[in-house]
């Protein structure tokens, strides 16, 4: 009767095993989910756990609110390419703006990029250095914009560092020559927890010459903007598309405010790492008796761990 | 004794002795072309320090042939050794570009074992490149200037010598100009430093809006030290208006003076001076630029080089010594491209001749407060040495070299009346020196703790060859770039 309780230990084995196999990819991981409440134009703040409702992938997640992670880690990415000499004083007034609006006491950081990119100033508590360093950038060497591979290379070193951690992408969206392609940056935007602004350059350029571009461009540029707005969306940022040069210092004023009101949720999340892509849904609401008022969060779409 | 160790001391002794008959080793066959009795004292004393060469360069005998034969050798080897490095770095270069081709065009079918290791093969590739780029662009031809200053000073000190000891013994040296250093602190050199004040706060307020102020030491033993060594060379020299000193917390080796009294001294500066004297040389100089009126000076002849410009920002751009680069920060401010070119080139000879006279006044200001004024001839020497090998901005780097302001500085040492007791070190500073290396302790490890995103991808096997460690002579670097035929000729 030996070799009959073995076996059955074995199947036992056999069976904890199988059960425990799916189970270690779903893993719950702590995460910290950054995102703004909005109500019309205006952010709102005070608003406590009662005020929440996370699902994910339908399936509703406790959570708790936390102060946000301080300070934040803001990488500012600057298209820098020959081609981009058309819309320079765009992005120079954009670099500018973010200085002028960069709060201190937080890590910034300068890279640029055309064919590969560049990182000029490593994370620095002296955000006038970001300035500097940008002034004294030569002339571009390359015709290259690969904006794609430069989205992609600083978010997986991004991913590398811990703590808060903001992109904001100044560029004109376009891609030339990039390894990497559009899925794969949005897989990677899926998986890495990192809050994205893109802020298109030469819209205004763009609005002066529209009439004259072809079928062909139309359709690029759209893309270019198309880009920036998933990358917003999947990152619980978001895109803007300056019509005239002093709304640069608006917007780098909203980046930061957006920032200053972020709210922090912690929470297990139960999604699988079978690279696939889970949604997220967040519900913002005010209870007044038996009345409710939503709001809008600008939150991530979801998670995709690899 | 065996057999065996008979045969081992004969070889030994053949080896020791040369064969009757073999060649003999040519007795000219030094880099130069010098004969080796010429050539190996000569490159012995240009290792010296400035100072000893001072003392010793009377008495040495080396004709001017020698001396012009040594100064085309160290012509060639500097060309021979940037041309060396600029090419291992265009390799490197050319090399990392068809790394990350490939990568570039392999990147989907690549494993994570092999994409691991092209990114190692590029971090070393960027690593080697601006390693052999710095020493091709930086390192290289400081030092061989360094080394051509000394042998200038071989060549020209002792006529130089003779001519101050007869200037002194004629008493025509109390004619020089700012030779009335009795009167320090009664005379007049330009009037007007306290309408510089507005301009000076301007700067500060600017520089601290701009974010390019690094964080202040808030060290108060370190502050006080500092504090009461600044008041007291301000008390004897010729300032008139209020010092106000800032300690920076920041590495790189500076200090600079703003219109109107704004003294600002960096960490890296007290890391790196060795005594008391040293660092007052340095606070002397920086205080001389504010009694010089040099910020408003510079501020007048940039209006009629047609520069838009004002006092505060022109005086912040120069006198910082290009601090975070804030000469670039105005520029893009004001949508003036290359302004920095403008600047270096227009402005050259005006720094020049301020740096200058901030070395001569700044050494009577030292020595009027009780400091051997030696001490900044002994920074600068070590500055000097070391500059190439230092990173980011330093006190050094914008001030005009070797020869000419070494000379400047020791005449000026010698026209000072004889003082007894003057200051080298202190008790007070080498305390200080124990507080300042708990806060570098700290800084560095915050440096550690400092996010980055050029964290070194981990388990990569360091780069093949290091190409140089920091403080290794020039000759050992170089050793090797200068062919023979560059050496015959």
């Amino acid at each position: 009767m030996r070799w009959v309780n073995r076996f059955q230990s074995c199947l036992a084995v056999i069976a904890a095993l199988l059960v425990a196999l799916p189970l270690a990819g779903q893993a719950p991981r702590t995460v910290s989910l950054y995102f703004t409440v909005e109500d019309g134009d205006k952010l709102v703040g005070g608003l406590t756990e009662q005020n929440f409702r996370l699902l994910e992938d339908g399936q509703g997640r406790s959570f708790r609110l936390a102060e946000p992670e301080s300070p934040i880690l803001v990488t500012l990415l600057v298209e820098y390419s020959q081609i981009s000499g058309i819309y320079l004083s765009d992005i120079e007034q954009a670099v500018r703006s973010f200085v002028d609006a960069a709060p201190e006491g937080h890590w910034y950081a300068l890279a640029t990029y055309s064919h590969g990119y560049t990182i000029h100033e490593d994370f620095t508590k002296q955000k006038g250095k970001i300035l500097a360093a940008f002034a004294e950038l030569g002339q571009p060497v390359w015709s290259e914009v690969d904006t794609y591979d430069a989205i992609y290379d600083i978010l997986e070193k991004l991913d590398l560092l811990p703590g808060r951690k903001v992109l904001v992408v100044v560029g004109s969206g376009l891609d030339t020559f990039s390894s990497r392609t559009l899925p794969e940056v949005q897989r990677k935007i899926e998986s890495s927890n990192v809050t994205v602004f893109g802020i298109a350059a030469g819209t205004l350029l763009r609005g002066q010459y529209d009439a004259y571009l072809g079928t062909g461009a139309r359709m690029e540029l759209t893309q270019a903007e198309a880009f920036f707005r998933m990358l917003a969306d999947k990152s619980g940022g978001q895109a803007f598309f300056p019509r005239f040069e002093t709304a640069y210092r608006d917007i780098m004023q909203n980046v930061f405010l957006t920032l200053q009101h972020q709210y922090r949720m912690v929470y297990e999340s139960r999604t699988p790492a079978d690279k696939k892509f889970h949604r997220l849904k967040l519900e913002a609401f005010q209870l007044t008796g038996d009345k409710r008022k939503d709001y809008k969060v600008r939150v991530r779409e979801g998670w995709r761990r690899e | 004794m065996n057999r065996n160790q008979f045969l081992a001391v004969l070889l030994s002794e053949l080896l020791v002795f040369p064969a009757p008959g073999a060649a003999p080793t040519p007795k000219s066959a030094t880099p130069s072309g010098l004969l080796p009795e010429v050539h190996e004292p000569l490159r012995q004393a240009l290792q010296k320090p400035y100072l000893d060469l001072f003392e010793e360069a009377p008495r040495l005998e080396f004709s001017p042939s020698q001396i012009e034969a040594m100064r085309k050798h160290l012509e060639r080897s500097k060309e021979a050794c940037v041309r060396n490095f600029k090419k291992r770095s265009d390799d490197h270069g050319k090399e990392l570009l068809r790394v990350q081709r490939d990568l570039k065009a392999s990147t989907a079918k690549l494993s994570d074992a092999e994409r691991k290791e092209r990114h190692c093969r590029i971090q070393n590739l960027r690593a080697l490149e601006n390693q052999a780029k710095v020493l091709a662009e930086n390192a290289i031809p400081v030092a061989y200037d360094n080394l051509k200053a000394k042998l200038e000073l071989i060549e020209k000190w002792p006529a130089e010598f003779k001519r101050i000891q007869a200037e002194i013994q004629e008493g025509a040296h109390h004619r020089r100009k700012f030779g009335d250093v009795k009167d320090i602190g009664f005379r007049e050199l330009v009037a007007g430093q306290e309408n510089d004040i507005k301009d000076g706060q301007e700067a500060v307020r600017q520089m601290k809006l701009a974010g390019l102020l690094p964080p202040e030491i808030d060290n108060p033993a370190i502050k006080e030290y500092v504090s009461k060594l600044a008041q007291r060379i301000a008390k004897h020299s010729d300032l008139r208006v209020p010092l106000h000193i800032t300690l920076l917390n920041s590495k790189e080796i500076n200090a600079f003076a703003l219109p109107g009294g704004y003294l600002f001294i960096q960490r890296g500066l007290l890391e790196a001076v060795e005594d008391e004297s040293q660092l007052a040389g340095v606070i002397a100089h920086e205080i001389a630029h504010v009694t010089g009126r040099h910020g408003h000076k510079l501020m007048k002849r940039a209006t009629f080089a047609s520069l838009i410009y004002q006092a505060a920002q022109l005086a912040a751009v120069i006198l910082t010594g290009g601090a975070a680069s804030i000469g670039a920060y105005y520029a893009l401010q004001y949508g003036f491209y290359g302004l920095g070119l403008v600047l270096s080139l227009d402005m050259l000879g005006v720094s020049r001749e301020f740096e200058l006279e901030s070395d001569v006044l700044g050494i009577q200001y030292a020595w009027n407060a009780g400091f051997d004024p030696d001490g900044f001839i002994r920074f600068f020497d070590k500055m000097a040495t070391q500059e190439g090998y230092v990173s980011g901005l330093s006190w050094f780097r914008t001030h005009p070299p070797f020869y000419e302001r070494m000379v400047h500085s020791k005449r000026e040492i010698m026209f000072l009346p004889p003082k007894s007791g003057l200051v080298r070190q202190s008790k007070e500073f080498e305390q200080m020196k124990t507080e300042l290396a708990k806060l570098t302790a700290k800084a560095a490890e915050e440096e550690q703790q400092r996010p980055s995103l050029l964290a070194p991808v981990e388990g990569c096997a360091a780069p093949a060859k290091i190409e140089y460690k920091p403080g290794q002579p020039i000759e050992e670097l170089c050793a090797g770039s200068i062919d023979s035929k560059a050496a015959s000729r």
